[in-house]
């Protein structure tokens, strides 16, 4: 359906669709989930976790793109799960995965606090917290979005950090690493795997973009150098974290630990240096976020699921009512994990939101496949129906132990709760708010034209 | 005429009316092809100056492509259906900017209101 014709004025290149997918995978949170699976993998095979959950994102990312292919559109997994699904359980989907912008927000605003408090003491750390996320919430207000070319160069420039970084502490290791600790399975390695999934999280954020791509098949090629690249940086940095903390014990205390890889590598220069890369990253976190999901619950308003004030432009065109809400919900969440310290649950709760969805797509794929055998699929997924019901079991359980990984000291499975409640409020929702918000629409005179 | 070009000129000039959606589209110079994926027939919107014009027929150097069958074309310009509702659904396929897209929705959103 969407052809290509040559006449299109505005294209956007492959290098943006590689930027875009490292950008968005790349969050400031993803550097204590490192800690996390370095933990639960007992050590130094820390790497091999991520790689494992790397390979098994692969075929995500497949699916993702022959679904992108088919429907390239910005309402994504809400255009694909209300084809291959129904319209109640994509509703579902869509608001309970939009709630993981939320935690990804919260998130980063925690690791920036903490780096800022590491590296100027004398300002708290939740001061820091509520005037950046005040400055990026003002700056979307306003309609003003931080240019693409410095969202896409800040995907490369912490991507490059870890690698170098990295290898220089890995080169300048004190104790050698032995080929049996590079292998050394602990015992919740699975969990490993499962939290493996969040250093990935956000590479598919590039698929709302396909509408700004001519050629469709640049978002598949986009998302797999993407993933190569942030196996590669997030893996040596998992290694050198476990160089510079032996013991994985101690390891999981540290929440500024790409500070200490920087120091380790560079001095007070590689300190600073990753205090300005945490910071980059972040903000464009933060604004990313913002502007999506904002839109995202306006096309909600608009469609009727959210009550139509939700949707409400402000003079500058930005739905304002929206943003509020999130900007809110985000501040609200990243103090409540700042005072309490539980920022697992965050990294537990979305690797099993993503975990889901990727089990989702496989049989979305599948199920679209028979529903829709004519429809055009200038990408197509690998080995379905069989790997699809694979994928969908591998990304269930995966979910599962995410869900059930312990958060803080007592190990409670607070992402199983929240979770559970998120999905059944939602479901809640959609079953009876949402027919009373589509039937109380006023109705529209329509425009008939003199033919 | 064609019901759908005849619905898109009615567009055009309830947009041309509007005071506060001139003053709005006053920076906002685009051209917009429509593809009747059914019929196969091309349609265009042309905004230029806060001014927009409709007409039919293949035109070159488009900003935004529309994607969509005559029904479904027919009932967003007309009002019967916000933009976002086909859009949401797959029936209505977009290539473009995201804002140029949004800025069709908020006009339609101006014109027949939430």
């Amino acid at each position: 359906m969407a052809a290509s014709t040559p006449d299109f004025k505005r294209v956007l290149p492959l290098r943006t669709a590689v930027s875009t997918s490292a950008g968005l995978a790349s969050a400031a949170i993803n550097f204590l989930a490192c800690v996390e699976i370095a933990e639960y993998a007992g050590g130094n095979s820390a790497w091999l976790a991520l790689l494992v959950a790397g390979v098994l994102i692969l075929f995500a990312g497949a699916n993702f793109s022959e679904l992108n292919g088919m429907y390239p559109s910005s309402a994504a997994i809400r255009v694909w799960t209300r084809r291959g699904l129904n319209d109640t359980w994509s509703l579902v989907m869509s608001l309970v995965y939009a709630t993981t912008v939320t935690f990804v927000i919260a998130a980063d605003a925690f690791v920036l606090g903490h780096v800022f408090q590491a590296a100027l003491p004398q300002i708290p750390g939740l001061i820091w917290i509520v005037v950046l996320l005040a400055i990026v919430t003002a700056i979307n207000l306003r309609g003003i979005r931080i240019a693409g070319i410095v969202q896409d160069a800040n995907g490369f420039f912490l991507l490059a950090t870890l690698v170098i970084f990295s290898l220089i502490v890995l080169l300048h290791a004190h104790t050698p690493l032995l080929l049996p600790r590079l292998f050394h399975l602990g015992p919740n390695w699975f969990q490993a795997v499962a939290v493996g999934v969040f250093i990935y999280v956000g590479f598919e954020w590039v698929t709302p973009l396909a509408e700004e791509f001519e050629d469709s098949r640049m978002i598949p090629r986009g998302m797999f150098i993407a993933l190569g690249l942030i196996a590669v940086g997030f893996g040596l940095f998992s290694l050198a974290l476990t160089v510079v903390f032996p013991n994985a014990a101690v390891l999981k205390h540290s929440l500024v630990p790409q500070l200490v890889v920087g120091m380790r590598a560079l001095g007070p220069l590689g300190f600073w240096w990753m205090v300005v890369v945490s910071l980059t990253t972040a903000m464009t976190t933060f604004n990313g976020g913002m502007a999506t999901a904002s839109r995202f619950v306006y096309a909600l308003a608009r469609e009727r699921v959210l009550p139509a004030k939700v949707g409400r432009l402000n003079a500058f065109l930005v739905p304002q009512t929206a943003l509020l809400i999130l900007a809110a919900a985000s501040l609200g969440l990243a103090i409540i994990v700042y005072l309490t310290g539980q920022y697992m649950f965050l990294i537990n709760a979305g690797a099993a939101v993503e975990s889901f969805m990727y089990a989702a797509t496989a049989i979305v794929v599948w199920n679209l496949r028979r529903r829709e055998p004519r429809t055009a699929r200038p990408f197509r997924s690998w080995g379905v129906p069989a790997m699809s019901w694979l994928m969908a079991v591998i990304f269930t359980l995966l979910g599962i132990g995410s869900m059930l990984a312990p958060s803080g000291e007592h190990g409670f499975p607070g992402p199983l709760v929240f979770l559970t409640l998120l999905t059944v409020g939602a479901y809640l929702y959609v079953r009876h708010v949402v027919p009373k918000l589509r039937a109380a629409r006023r109705p529209i005179k329509r425009v008939v034209p003199k033919l | 005429m064609n019901e759908v070009l005849s619905v898109l000129q009615d567009f055009a000039q309830q947009c041309n009316h509007n005071e506060r959606l001139r003053k709005m589209n006053r920076d906002w110079s685009r051209l917009v092809e429509l593809l009747a994926t059914d019929t196969g027939v091309t349609y265009w919107l042309r905004s230029d100056q806060g001014q927009i014009t409709a007409g039919v027929g293949e035109i070159g150097g488009v900003d935004l492509k529309i994607l969509a069958a005559e029904d479904v074309l027919r009932d967003v310009f007309s009002g019967v259906m916000t933009p976002t509702e086909p859009y949401n659904a797959g029936d209505l396929l977009v290539k473009g900017h995201q804002d140029d897209l949004m800025r069709l929705d908020i006009i339609t959103l101006l014109i027949w209101g939430e």
